[in-house]
């Protein structure tokens, strides 16, 4: 074989194509398949519920919290670490956020709606990456285990949460601020959304191909493209269409989405991301490439307090008030989310739409089993037997491939 | 049971996907016998080892393995069977655990047990009885971490025969072996034949065939060449069978013309960043022009591995001397730093240190070259892809193509990866720490090619090696080091082997 052309322009039929691109992404065909039966199970166990619009609307708006979450979560297990504090520095932003739109802003800022809520954010989100940078610096540049460190952390923001709010919950219902958890964009802007994005990704890929062919790369056949994107498009329209006949999309998913846009293109198309997935497949390469490995661990806790503010934020503006129990173990559903989704625990391996599909997993799973009145005690059971039973399949097939 | 042949392989042939890595095996191992196997990075040896360690079980290929007369069925997922049935093996990359004593380590998994304890005591003796039985020179209760590699290779070995092991296989045993580890090996090998013990012994250094092995088996590209007596042999008919023509020299003529001096060191002296009054280097000055090739010579902890780390600004701390980049003093505190001053580094351990295994070919030739092809941190892949082939070809890298994972790739394909990721950043002067270890013979001689024509551009090399054949052939000047210092630069033309050792043992002064 010609080692000169990339894997995918070689000339094969199309049904090994076919079953070479099924094999490769084996992984995110299983998730995909997870997610599909869990739906038809909910689907049949609830006579059809689990699918109405309204129920789709609230799934991934209550996911978006830690899935946001778990965007950053992605970049710290890729170098192999973990972060245990993303839970409690969400809750201690959305408490501060809460205290900020209670007790402050109506002060210094009297008759106000909007400049409060921008406000509110900003501050959200120093908190968050200035929690990150000072726990990502220890860990960089102190050398300190990052699970250590975070584990440091997660007492720490606890005590700062049990401060602001004095055993207290504080309300977070003003109307502006209210809209970045609870609002609904519109149905006829959520079609116009959609719009710009199939004309988006419609040009995208033309462009590829146009660069490909600039390039002297031979092209795959245009049905194959149209055919990726265009299952793509109908995902988004089964979705858009769904929410639109209920209130429209939700800001936070809205959120979300733009977020998981960005993060997919900085892990795929910049040094940044390059570089976090060489630093997870081996530290010591990956320096002596002349990296600084350093600043790369330390912007990415950055990034991770960064998103631990968005999501804490959205916290307090979703539930409407700051608690003592904000975000509590929610760390642990967004690891359960990145691992469920392909990431390696060992570093290096990982994606945006692999998490992004662990933490629908989850959601659903939440959803499901409450429309169920499952008792809470049997919700963990189930959790426990699908997240480990997950990882099996997983590690199973990876086994058979070898 | 007492059959002459121990093993036999019978028209054995293993597929994977896309691959025939065994075609049509057949020969037979005589019971007692020292059985050499050597060939190419690629010719099927892992895969045969493979097959007997049950890594590959019982049909998962074709043909038979008859073992002691009866055929070999390994079931799945049992490899502690071929243990049990008297097959073991010792890695090229050792397998104990670093933190505990060589007796448990021996008796890991199979401790003596009375009453629900370990009896330490028993442990302890039996450990003492094998290492006496076979003469290996190593305290039972020695902490693995504190041997040097030649002593843990005991200990594995030791391990193997703790199981009554009949068949003892070698893979690349000596890679990482200073000469007096590798003939005390031989030694150990010798006693083991006359305890009636078969060994299979693996290995890229033919010179080692001829010193132990009764008869050796050639393969080529999954087939079995030829299988004949030692005495028969001799080392230019084996490359001969293994490369499948003639290697008329094994170190190409380049046409080198030395320039101006590009790299300065003086008198750098260094201590150990861990231990910091522990001297690393101690005095060593050379100098490197462009479009040389300067060759380092020492032994094993000579100091060579440290002076290149440091000038890379990665390992010793500087205490004293200077190193001068085309006239300007240069103080790298990082790879980095080095990088920005035109130094590069092929590292020794190509593994750990020059590649990052789970990735594709293309991510690890552009890991540093990122910059080339983005433009505001953002990367144009197809820039990147263009750029990685060309290199990859030019360089005749062996893939499928080149999103394959490195991990994939023989010992010969993964370095030239390394080489390729350093020649696409134009580097001034290129530093190679060992670059054909564990490489096979065809793929040494590209190597060597690829230096020649570097250093025709221009390139100026620094060439770290343990085969001081390897120095000598390649080399336009040699710097010999002894005990972290310089001892003497000489040129390569009026060199001879016995001197250079002299310098290199501290028993001759320049």
């Amino acid at each position: 074989m010609d080692i000169t052309k990339p894997a995918e322009t070689q000339h094969e039929s199309l049904k090994t194509r076919f079953l070479q691109s099924v094999s490769r992404n084996i992984q995110s065909y299983i998730l995909l398949l997870a997610v599909v039966v869990i739906w038809a199970i909910f689907f049949i166990l609830t006579n059809g519920s689990f699918l109405d619009p309204q129920n789709i609307s609230n799934l991934f708006r209550q996911m978006s919290v830690t899935a946001l979450m778990t965007l950053g979560m992605l970049l710290v297990i890729l170098t192999g670490g973990i972060d245990l504090s993303v839970g409690k520095l969400a809750g201690f932003v959305s408490v501060v956020v809460a205290y900020l739109q209670f007790n402050i802003w109506f002060k210094l800022l009297p008759g106000q709606v909007v400049l409060p809520a921008i406000l509110s954010v900003i501050c959200g989100l120093l908190v968050g990456l200035l929690a990150g940078s000072v726990q990502g610096s220890i860990i960089a540049f102190g050398n300190l285990p990052a699970f250590i460190v975070t584990l440091g952390g997660m007492w720490l923001f606890n005590g700062l949460l049990l401060l602001v709010t004095q055993g207290k919950t504080i309300a977070a219902d003003q109307p502006v601020f209210s809209v970045i958890g609870q609002g609904y964009i519109p149905p006829a802007w959520g079609w116009g959304i959609y719009v710009v994005i199939v004309a988006a990704l419609v040009l995208n890929m033309f462009s590829g191909r146009r660069s490909k062919q600039k390039y002297g790369f031979p092209v795959r056949p245009l049905y194959l493209d149209l055919i990726s994107v265009g299952l793509i498009l109908v995902l988004i329209l089964a979705y858009v269409f769904s929410v639109n006949s209920y209130k429209g999309i939700p800001v936070p998913v809205m959120i979300l989405a733009v977020a998981a846009v960005i993060m997919a293109f900085v892990t795929n198309n910049t040094h940044f991301g390059r570089y976090t997935y060489a630093y997870g497949g081996n530290r010591e390469a990956t320096r002596l490439s002349g990296i600084d490995t350093k600043k790369l661990l330390f912007t990415i806790f950055i990034l991770m307090g960064g998103f631990s503010g968005l999501a804490g934020i959205v916290l307090a503006s979703y539930v409407g008030y700051g608690t003592i129990a904000a975000g509590t173990g929610y760390e642990l559903d967004v690891i359960a989310a990145c691992i469920l989704g392909g990431t390696s625990p060992l570093g290096g391996v990982g994606t945006i739409p692999g998490v992004l599909i662990g933490a629908s997993i989850i959601a659903s799973l939440t959803t499901g089993l409450q429309m169920l009145n499952v008792q809470p005690a049997w919700q963990y059971v189930v959790k426990a037997i699908i997240l480990v039973a997950a990882v099996y399949i997983d590690v199973f097939f990876k086994m058979r491939r070898k | 049971m007492d059959t002459e042949n121990i093993l036999e392989f019978k028209q054995v042939t293993k597929h994977f996907p896309g691959v025939v890595a065994l075609k049509d095996v057949s020969f037979e191992i005589r019971r007692g016998e020292i059985h050499g196997i050597c060939g190419e990075n690629g010719a099927g040896k892992s895969t045969l080892v493979k097959i007997l360690s049950g890594v590959y079980p019982h049909g998962t290929y074709e043909g038979e393995v008859i073992y002691g007369g009866e055929e070999l069925k390994l079931g799945q997922s049992s490899i502690r069977e071929a243990v049990e049935k008297g097959i073991a093996i010792v890695y090229q990359e050792l397998t104990l655990v670093p933190t505990r004593t060589v007796g448990e380590n021996v008796f890991l998994g199979k401790e003596p047990v009375e009453h629900g304890r370990i009896n330490w005591n028993k442990l302890y003796a039996e450990t003492q009885a094998i290492l006496t039985k076979y003469q290996l020179d190593v305290d039972p209760f020695a902490v693995v971490n504190n041997l040097g590699v030649g002593k843990m290779q005991m200990v594995e070995i030791a391990k193997a025969l703790s199981e009554n092991a009949q068949v003892l296989i070698l893979d690349e045993p000596t890679s990482a072996l200073s000469k007096e580890e590798v003939e005390k090996l031989m030694d150990i090998l010798r006693t083991l034949k006359k305890h009636g013990i078969t060994c299979i012994y693996i290995s890229h250094r033919l010179e080692e065939f001829f010193m132990i092995a009764d008869r050796v088996t050639v393969m080529r590209d999954g087939k079995v060449i030829t299988t004949q007596p030692t005495k028969d042999l001799d080392r230019n008919i084996l490359i001969k069978y293994m490369v499948g023509r003639e290697i008329k020299e094994r170190f190409p003529k380049g046409n080198r013309k030395p320039g101006d001096v590009i790299l300065e060191v003086e008198g750098l002296e260094a201590t150990n960043p861990n231990v910091p009054d522990r001297k690393v280097l101690d005095g060593v000055s050379f100098n490197v022009r462009k479009g040389e090739i300067l060759g380092i010579a020492g032994l094993m902890g000579s100091g060579r591995t440290e002076l290149v780390m440091t000038i890379f600004g990665e390992y010793g701390k500087i205490t004293s001397g200077s190193i001068w980049m085309k006239g300007k003093e240069i103080k790298p505190k990082s790879a980095r730093e080095a990088i920005n001053s035109g130094l590069v580094l092929v590292p020794e351990d190509r593994k750990k240190m020059g590649l990052v295994l789970i990735q594709s070919i293309i991510r690890n030739i552009s890991l540093p070259n990122l910059d080339q092809f983005s433009r505001d941190g953002i990367i144009n892949s197809y820039e990147e892809m263009k750029a990685c082939m060309q290199e990859a070809k030019s360089l005749t890298i062996k893939a499928p193509n080149l999103d394959v994972m490195v991990e994939t790739l023989s010992g010969g394909n993964q370095q030239k990866v390394v080489i390729s990721k350093w020649l696409l950043s134009n580097p001034e002067v290129l530093i190679m720490d060992d670059p054909t270890r564990g490489i096979d013979v065809g793929a040494k001689y590209e190597i060597y090619k690829l230096m020649n024509e570097l250093a025709e551009k221009g390139v100026a090399i620094i060439m770290i090696s343990s085969d001081l054949e390897e120095v000598m052939g390649m080399s336009d000047r040699i710097m010999v080091m002894c005990r972290g210092h310089s001892t003497a630069t000489l040129p390569a033309e009026n060199a001879d082997k016995e001197h250079i050792m002299a310098l290199a043992t501290g028993v001759a002064v320049a």
